[in-house]
């Protein structure tokens, strides 16, 4: 698959010219439930360079979401460290955007152009009204949503709240766009045509998002780089490249080699109570 | 596996078939349109006005019919005219008024404490312990038990009425809003967090629009809880306090053995219930949380 | 927008081994103490406490007058004198007798009005109108008419625990049953059940966190009109009946007319108790069995 010179020759060059966005380095994050203190990721370390879309992989229990919160600043690391351009991240902030799986996570509240308002104003992007209106009607334009701005969000369908989701994210023009598993509660066709939307979107300002999943074909098609997790807890496996794929070579013999490759990778040592586990908190 | 003579049904392979034009479907008439009558009678407002005329109707012709005594059970047509007759007298406005302040009063007070109390219980952990203990302990306690209480405290007067008005809004909203705040839920508090909103902007532009349901039930029971503390303390203590109220109305009539003016007493705090409840308090739904979608 | 488009920066792949062997504790049980201090009962329970101490430490410290705020000690003592030397029981028990007696006919009452709601729109229509107009109107203010009707007696203060009952918990049932998902109806039907079996094993349980709202609501009404009643006219009902069938509310308030000051508040503990009983007790036992075991708590 990747030329192991051309890729050599692409860090070298670039291990000069660029510095990562974020580092993540040697974090080991904990949390509690009723019963017990659960520690989901242990010493995983990664970086994200500019431009990247960084998947996290791995099954249910790999700690790939809880990794998630840990960079978006709600959950502190109990060893190592996680940089946003060289600095300590301590707390949530606007520099790097949240976009969730649930539904509920667009202000029911608010129409949908105020949902976009609502974050550039609070988040301090935009200082007059007037502002983050223009700006946010750039972005409904963007996700393909004029015509719903003044609706509420519980007249919308799953994937158009996604996409107001999204569009509120890529609004705020965060360092970082974080996704957890964005597409994961739509049907089939829907969240195939967000994933293209997705990348359509990207091409047009290689954004850098970071992007948790746990479908092999998803991360293969959305990610450039994939981060292999293992459960139990989440450490890290491998770091792979995927940034000639997508959905147009789905059927290539490189497509179907990753894929396996990493499905192997995941399942060579599978422990059977995973089936039983529910997603990770 | 073959115990039983059965035969397995067998896959039937067909030829395949794809529709070359879809034509255009004649079904006849789609929607016939309802009489004028039917529709009327569709509107809710009219069958239910009727059924309330009905019920008037019932009341006058049994009245008049069995000659029943006024002191018993007045005609429908006398009490409305003694309503009628006391409203442009100017002997009742006054009372109504003395009610609905007293009532706004104390409403107000309570909503503030039980602000103040959820905030702390936002804020703190022990707060959130000190309100779940203190509104399991006072919410079953029926604001009225305080009247006495309150008369040793604040002597007969209006603060007495409006001490015990706050005991019935105030532990009602303060739990409503309480389990409504904490049922927020995970994603929209870490929205709120994602654009760095904390202590009372979060509450206020998160916590508050997100529990507005929880916390508009809250305030619809401290309502009903109050309106009936308050009648309920009129009755028996209105007249010790000055004008008296609506309440002090009722019971004077009944004192005076004019039972028209006991149902004209009821007709005006059904008036003000229904004004309440299905105005103020609907309006006020109708344009949050019914239009948010964030109910039913 | 950024004038250069920043480019994708392509480096080596990486893979490691995951060791088994150095992961610290993945999981760990939580201390005892960590677990006590989660615990809601014991967080509540020492606050009940802590506000005894500042109450009883407030009235020793400040030298407060009995009569307008007696120690906690002496209302302790006195609700203790009340039950063992002067019927408290007995008077609790009078009130429950008629809060009983008026909170279960008024449930037939909101059943039979209910069902026929849920049969006809004739019905349907009748009970909108009726709740519509009477739940509004506070039970108590009822009491001087029920006077007038069934004189002074526990006959009275039933007619007015009965309009307190029934209201809220037919208008709670209906909106339930109309709530029903038009899903669950059409499952019902499927299984071939039709007319009183319909209602009673479909349309109930499914409309039952409604319902339960709706006995809930009942009983807090008529909870709060009993007391009322009994404060106003308890004393006339003890002297018509004898003194020993007062009620609760009555206890509260000849013992304030005597400034017996802890002897109210001895009787407004009494109030919470029964209270806090009916509530935390009864009716959250219900819930439990029911509708959080099915899952269908609303909230």
């Amino acid at each position: 698959m990747t030329d192991g010179a051309q890729a050599a020759a692409g860090v070298s060059s670039a291990a000069a010219a660029v510095d990562p966005i974020l580092d993540v380095d040697g974090v080991t994050l904990q949390y509690k439930t009723k019963e017990h203190l659960i520690t989901a990721t242990y010493r995983v370390g990664f970086k994200v360079y500019p431009a990247d879309r960084f998947v996290l992989l791995g099954p249910s229990g790999c700690g790939k979401s809880t990794l998630l919160k840990g960079v978006a600043g709600y959950m502190t690391p109990v060893e190592g460290n996680m940089r946003l351009k060289g600095v300590d991240i301590k707390e949530p902030g606007p520099d790097r955007v949240m976009v969730f799986q649930e539904f509920d996570q667009l202000l029911p509240w608010k129409t949908v152009k105020q949902n976009i308002t609502f974050a550039l104003m609070n988040g301090g992007k935009c200082k007059t009204q007037r502002e983050a209106d223009d700006l946010a009607m750039q972005y409904i334009k963007k996700v393909k949503l004029d015509r719903f701005e003044d609706t509420y969000p519980h007249m919308l369908s799953g994937g158009m709240k996604q996409r107001v989701a999204i569009a509120r994210g890529m609004a705020m023009e965060p360092d970082i766009l974080l996704m957890d598993e964005p597409f994961a509660a739509l049907d089939a066709l829907t969240r195939r045509q967000m994933q293209e939307e997705l990348l359509a979107l990207w091409e047009d300002t290689h954004f850098t998002v970071l992007f948790v999943t746990h479908s092999i074909e998803e991360a293969l098609i959305v990610g450039s780089r994939i981060l292999v997790l293992s459960p139990h807890p989440g450490q890290v496996k491998a770091e792979l490249n995927a940034h000639d794929l997508n959905h147009g070579n789905m059927s290539s013999p490189e497509f179907g080699e990753l894929q396996t490759k990493i499905h192997d990778m995941l399942f060579a040592d599978r422990i059977l109570e995973d089936e039983l586990q529910g997603e990770d908190a | 596996m073959s115990t039983s003579d059965k035969k397995i049904p067998q896959l039937v392979i067909r030829d395949e078939f794809i529709a070359d034009e879809i034509k255009d479907a004649h079904t006849g008439d789609v929607a016939v349109e309802l009489s004028t009558l039917e529709k009327i009678w569709n509107i809710n407002g009219v069958r239910k006005a009727s059924i309330l005329l009905g019920l008037v109707v019932i009341w006058q012709a049994y009245t008049v019919g069995f000659d029943v005594e006024p002191l018993m059970f007045p005609t429908f047509s006398f009490s409305l005219e003694k309503l009628i007759a006391d409203l442009l007298s100017g002997n009742l406005p006054p009372k109504i008024w003395f009610s609905i302040k007293v009532l706004i009063i104390g409403y107000s007070a309570g909503m503030v404490i039980a602000a103040v109390l959820v905030l702390w219980a936002t804020a703190s952990r022990l707060g959130s312990d000190f309100i779940a203990t203190a509104t399991a302990m006072f919410n079953p306690l029926p604001a009225i038990a305080m009247l006495p209480l309150a008369m040793l405290w604040f002597g007969l007067g209006t603060a007495s009425l409006v001490f015990v008005l706050v005991h019935s809004v105030l532990w009602a909203v303060a739990l409503n809003t309480h389990t409504g705040f904490r049922n927020v839920s995970q994603t929209l508090r870490m929205i709120g967090q994602n654009y760095a909103l904390t202590g009372v902007p979060f509450v206020v532009k998160i916590l508050v629009p997100a529990a507005l349901p929880s916390i508009l039930a809250g305030m619809k029971v401290g309502w009903a809880f109050a309106w009936r503390t308050l009648i309920g303390a009129e009755l028996v203590f209105g007249a010790s306090s000055g004008s008296g109220g609506l309440g002090w109305y009722i019971f004077e009539s009944s004192q005076n053995i004019e039972t028209e003016g006991v149902f004209a007493g009821l007709f005006m705090v059904i008036l003000i219930g229904i004004v309440v409840e299905n105005v103020v308090f609907r309006n006020i739904e109708l344009k949050t949380v019914n239009r948010w979608g964030m109910q039913r | 927008m950024t004038p250069l488009v920043p480019q994708i920066v392509i480096r080596p792949e990486i893979e490691t081994a995951v060791g088994e062997a150095d992961h610290g504790e993945v999981a760990r049980q939580l201390t005892l103490w960590e677990k006590l201090v989660d615990m809601d009962p014991v967080r509540k329970f020492s606050i009940l406490i802590l506000l005894m101490v500042v109450w009883e430490a407030y009235t020793q410290l400040s030298g407060v007058s009995e009569l307008i705020l007696p120690k906690f000690s002496s209302t302790a003592a006195a609700l203790w004198a009340a039950i063992t030397g002067e019927q408290l029981m007995i008077m609790v028990w009078n009130s429950m007798k008629i809060l009983i007696t008026g909170y279960v006919i008024g449930l037939v009452i909101a059943t039979v009005l209910s069902t026929a709601a849920i049969m006809t729109r004739f019905g349907s229509d009748v009970l909108s109108t009726l709740t519509a107009m009477l739940n509004p109107l506070p039970a108590i203010a009822l009491l001087p008419l029920a006077l007038l009707w069934f004189g002074l007696g526990s006959d009275s203060i039933v007619f007015t625990l009965l309009h307190s009952v029934i209201w809220p918990v037919a208008l709670n049932a209906h909106t339930g049953f109309m709530g029903v998902s038009e899903t669950q109806r059409m499952v019902g039907r499927n299984y071939g059940l039709r007319g009183l079996t319909y209602v009673v094993k479909v349309l109930i349980p499914a409309a039952f966190p409604q319902i339960l709202m709706g006995l809930k609501i009942g009983w807090a009404y008529a909870w709060r009109t009993l007391i009322a009643a009994e404060l106003v006219f308890g004393g006339a009902i003890a002297d018509t009946e004898g003194t020993a069938s007062g009620g609760l509310g009555w206890f509260v308030f000849s013992n304030q007319m005597d400034m017996q000051i802890p002897h109210v508040f001895a009787g407004l503990f009494m109030v919470i108790l029964v209270g806090v009983i009916v509530e935390n007790v009864i009716f959250t036992n219900i819930e439990i069995k029911t509708i959080r075991k099915w899952g269908m708590q609303a909230q």
